[in-house]
């Protein structure tokens, strides 16, 4: 007897519209080293403005955030060498004269105070503060993460050049949704 | 007893690996490629206490040399921790000198050596190439 087709309610078409919305790479799904590399790797493929400059910076900003994920997402899923890695969503874009880097991941509630702490403090610092609240926290211990430098979030907005963008959308009582976005003008790699 | 040299050959795989050479006879240590790890604190520790033991047994002149191209912020942690022996070990007479190395297009990295300058005390030669 042949199997009655089941419906498929998701349409790949228009994801495929949404996604084509000056979206350069788009990804979701476990966040590990091999994805990490693959794809920040090929990023460097499709942003062809700007030379070396622009490489070190969209290149160090993409590898941090997704680390960031990596590190702290709540959701996480065993691969089958038997490591955990956190669950997640990145997504790179370009749009007139800036390249957009986003991630998304959930966190645990109780987690999120200090990072949105942290981006404020990141947020209203000029350069040169910005860059003292770097020494300042890279002197500190890494927090009982054996991969956290304590200063990740504080690197992409130096590396950028440019305020993080956060946004949390509630999940359920004990979740929320994380996204943070950051920027790279054209202009920092046209100016030295 | 003698200090063994540590030399690593680094990798650019799914993580990068740094190529290291540090060596006991010549004070020459030199840390050089990229710095994404699968865990950082253990790969740099066995290089801190090396140091530790350099600079409190052997006592000769040191040449710490960087060159590395990439380096993530557990990494540059960890890069803190080395040049922090390197710093009381000058602070107790040793002879140190630091050469960074960094690719001219990476004005960032430019930022960091001279941050570590501030943080640590140490004069890095700060090397364009």
């Amino acid at each position: 007897m042949v199997k009655k087709k089941e419906k498929y309610d998701f349409s790949l078409y228009e994801y495929h519209n949404l996604m084509n919305q000056n979206i350069l790479v788009s990804y979701k799904g476990p966040i590990d080293e091999r994805i990490m590399t693959v794809i920040g790797e090929n990023i460097l493929l499709v942003t062809n403005d700007g030379g070396d400059k622009a490489k070190n910076k969209i290149f160090k900003v993409f590898m941090e955030l997704a680390q960031n994920v990596w590190l702290y997402s709540a959701e996480s899923c065993k691969l089958e060498n038997g490591k955990s890695v956190g669950l997640g969503t990145l997504v790179v874009s370009e749009c007139g004269n800036s390249y957009t880097f986003v991630t998304g991941n959930v966190v645990n509630n109780a987690d999120v105070v200090p990072v949105i702490e942290k981006c404020e403090t990141i947020n209203s610092l000029d350069r040169d503060s910005l860059r003292e609240y770097r020494r300042e926290q890279r002197r500190l211990a890494n927090e009982g993460k054996p991969n956290s430098g304590n200063i990740g979030l504080i690197q992409v907005a130096l590396t950028a050049e440019s305020p993080l963008d956060i946004e949390l959308t509630p999940v359920n009582d004990d979740e929320s949704f994380l996204s943070i976005a950051v920027k790279i003008s054209k202009d920092n790699f046209r100016n030295s | 007893m003698e200090l063994e040299n540590i030399e690593i050959e680094g990798s650019h795989k799914n993580f990068f690996t740094p190529t290291v050479k540090f060596d006991a006879k010549t004070g020459i240590c030199e840390l050089s490629g990229e710095s994404f790890l699968e865990d950082t604190a253990e790969f740099y520790k066995p290089l801190v206490d090396w140091l530790v033991e350099f600079t409190t047994k052997i006592k000769r002149p040191i040449a710490f040399i960087i060159k590395l191209t990439y380096f993530n912020t557990s990494t540059s942690r960890c890069i803190l921790d080395l040049l922090n022996v390197l710093k009381d070990y000058e602070d107790e007479g040793g002879e140190v000198t630091v050469n960074w190395h960094y690719d001219e297009n990476d004005s960032d990295m430019q930022e960091d050596i001279e941050d570590y300058m501030i943080d640590t005390g140490l004069n890095i030669n700060i090397i364009p190439f």
